[in-house]
């Protein structure tokens, strides 16, 4: 059942992702990584995780993705245009790169797949109380406001930073 | 889970639809009736004995018009748009209860729960699902390929980020003060009365928290005072200008459904829920349904009395007024918990 | 039958090759910026995976803090295109070639 559910996420999740990069426009870009973000939320649950399965739908599919539909709009972005031919040079150095670097991405795939074939795999521990103790929102918690405290503040000054850059950024004359 | 136990989950969850889209058809009457008497008017009174079979006249219309899609619309969003709305709106009362557990007067063994499905962490299913509302009415602005409609679709977008932030605050205060996550415990805290006069809703330790929430959940739900995303005399009907016949209905359906789902979870976060001093359990699913229809009357007396805001002063409101209070009243809840409770 | 950490790992590397592949494929600012989301949350999935099997809280911690850092991200990204098609009218890469305007 749980093995059922695994494929059936994993295939929303690299189908959405492969749709996100397969094809021109904008708008649907954003909306299938949406999808997959949902896929990826039904594994995390799948995963006793689910504090962080509805933290990736409230902050990811819920106000990130928003931002990004938001300037997709505000700008009408058109259809992706095709490449740049510079006369001056060989249309090679225009879209050969682009090839390269598809290319290094699946040799990179390649590669971390044969790498984890030849590990041992080990199954997930099936204990309830283990379950219990990670899926519990309380222990993150603590967690998090303990032994990460620093980091927490110092996330918070980073969004303040963020905040501000994007302020000044974008505004055309302060 | 033995079988009977299944046919009354069964059973629960289609009660709760059915009184879902019946719940929204009752409030179209209830907004006309409740405007014309504002207005002094009759309002609908032709279909029916005092018009209580207007609603399904609509709804006959509605359906019987044609489909119209613009020629410049992206087909497939176009039809998508409104799919969202009202799945979104319905998926977030799955997990609102509505009653106390209940045996139904000894026909079953083990009690079962007046909700459609219990999860440990209730309240933020709620939140992300009202979030993943929104992506219907901006795809709605969008892929209608109008000005009116994209206009309606940013001003929605950013006016639902805007106050996500003190919806969630008001939130985050309430489960600081119940200490769980699960809507059943924080309604189950407030059973009982102060002094046996106050009754223990968390109305009375919140009260900045409730007035946050709920004006942070009129503009979630994009009702008057803040319904930019229509705004008719400004934007002719904003996001679903272009919109007609079925796809239309699904829009109106959404905005009902979401305004039950908010005044729910208001009476259950702030106004005890089926809790009522002096009223038996039992008798608690209707304590339940008088509590959520006030709020719903609130609503609708809202709309038909103020006008509505002009679109900075909402930005400026939401982000200079009711964040910084949402901010103070998480602070407050957080040092009375910590010394207090 | 459960799937095991390796199903989840490899579905990582799966998402996060994607998302390398993005980045160099398109020809938008926008959706460049949407492949560095997924490389992020095939990141995010191996840190949950991984702590759930070895019984431990802190790989949702991380998570929670990777997505703060992508939120931020996000919106000074976003702030830096906005800019950049004021000036060029253009979301692609290419147009953006000369040092100074």
């Amino acid at each position: 059942m749980d093995l059922v559910l695994f494929y059936l996420f994993a295939a929303i999740a690299v189908g959405a992702s492969i749709g996100v990069i397969g094809q021109r426009y904008p708008m649907y870009s954003v909306l299938l990584l949406i999808g997959s973000f949902i896929g990826l939320s039904g594994l995390y649950v799948l995963l006793d995780s689910p504090f962080t399965a509805v933290t990736q739908i409230i902050v990811y599919a819920g106000a990130i993705m928003v931002l990004f539909l938001f300037v997709v709009m505000l700008l009408n972005a058109p259809r992706e245009e095709g490449p740049v031919i510079d006369p001056r040079r060989p249309a090679v150095f225009s879209t050969g790169p682009r090839r390269a670097g598809g290319l290094l991405g699946l040799a990179f795939l390649a590669e971390m797949i044969w790498a984890l074939w030849r590990v041992q795999s080990s199954p997930i521990d099936a204990d309830a109380e283990v379950a219990a103790h990670v899926s519990s929102v309380r222990e993150i918690g603590i967690q998090l406001f303990t032994q990460h405290a620093f980091a927490f503040e110092v996330t918070s000054v980073l969004i303040l930073v963020a905040m501000v850059g994007a302020v000044v950024l974008a505004k055309r004359n302060l | 889970m033995d079988i009977t136990q299944l046919v009354a989950h069964l059973v629960v969850i289609l009660f709760a639809f059915t009184m879902l889209i019946t719940s929204a058809a009752v409030l179209v009457l209830a907004e006309r009736k409740v405007a014309a008497f504002v207005q002094q008017r009759l309002g609908p009174n032709r279909v029916g004995p005092w018009g209580v079979l207007q609603p399904f006249a609509d709804v006959l219309k509605l359906l019987f018009k044609e489909e119209l899609r613009p020629r410049a619309a992206d087909s497939f969003l176009f039809w998508l748009a409104p799919v969202l709305s009202a799945t979104a709106a319905f998926a977030a009362f799955a997990v609102v209860p509505f009653g106390a557990e209940t045996t139904f007067f000894g026909l079953l063994d083990e009690p079962v729960r007046l909700q459609a499905g219990d999860v440990n962490v209730a309240m933020l299913v709620i939140f992300a699902i009202t979030s993943m509302g929104i992506y219907g009415i901006v795809l709605a602005g969008w892929s209608s390929n109008s000005k009116y409609s994209l206009l309606g679709g940013l001003r929605s977008s950013a006016q639902m980020i805007s106050y996500e932030l003190s919806y969630g605050l008001s939130l985050a205060a309430v489960i600081m003060l119940g200490n769980s996550l699960s809507l059943t415990d924080i309604v189950n805290q407030q059973a009982g009365a102060w002094w046996g006069v106050v009754p223990k809703w968390f109305l009375f330790l919140q009260p900045l928290g409730f007035l946050v929430y709920m004006i942070a959940g009129i503009a979630e739900t994009n009702r008057a005072p803040f319904d930019f995303p229509e705004a008719e005399q400004e934007l002719v009907a904003g996001y679903h200008t272009e919109y007609s016949s079925f796809s239309f209905a699904m829009f109106f359906l959404a905005e009902y459904i979401n305004m039950v789902t908010v005044s729910a979870v208001a009476v259950n976060l702030f106004l005890g829920g089926w809790h009522l001093p002096g009223v038996p359990l039992w008798l608690g699913w209707a304590v339940w349904l008088a509590k959520v229809a006030a709020l719903l009357f609130f609503y609708i007396w809202m709309r038909w009395t103020l006008p509505r805001y002009r679109y900075d002063q909402l930005m400026h409101f939401g982000w200079k007024y009711l964040l910084p209070a949402a901010v103070v009243n998480l602070l407050a809840t957080a040092a009375f918990v910590l010394y207090v409770g | 039958m459960m799937p095991t950490l390796n199903h989840f790992l490899i579905l990582s590397a799966i998402l996060f090759s994607i998302g390398t592949a993005g980045v160099f494929l398109r020809r938008n600012l926008i959706t460049i910026l949407l492949s560095i989301e997924i490389m992020l949350n095939a990141v995010n999935l191996t840190f949950v995976a991984v702590g759930r099997s070895i019984g431990s809280v802190d790989g949702q911690i991380i998570v929670f803090f990777v997505m703060c850092v992508a939120a931020a991200e996000a919106a000074v990204g976003l702030a830096i295109v906005i800019a950049l098609f004021r000036h060029r009218e253009s979301l692609s890469p290419d147009a953006f070639t000369s040092l100074k305007w």
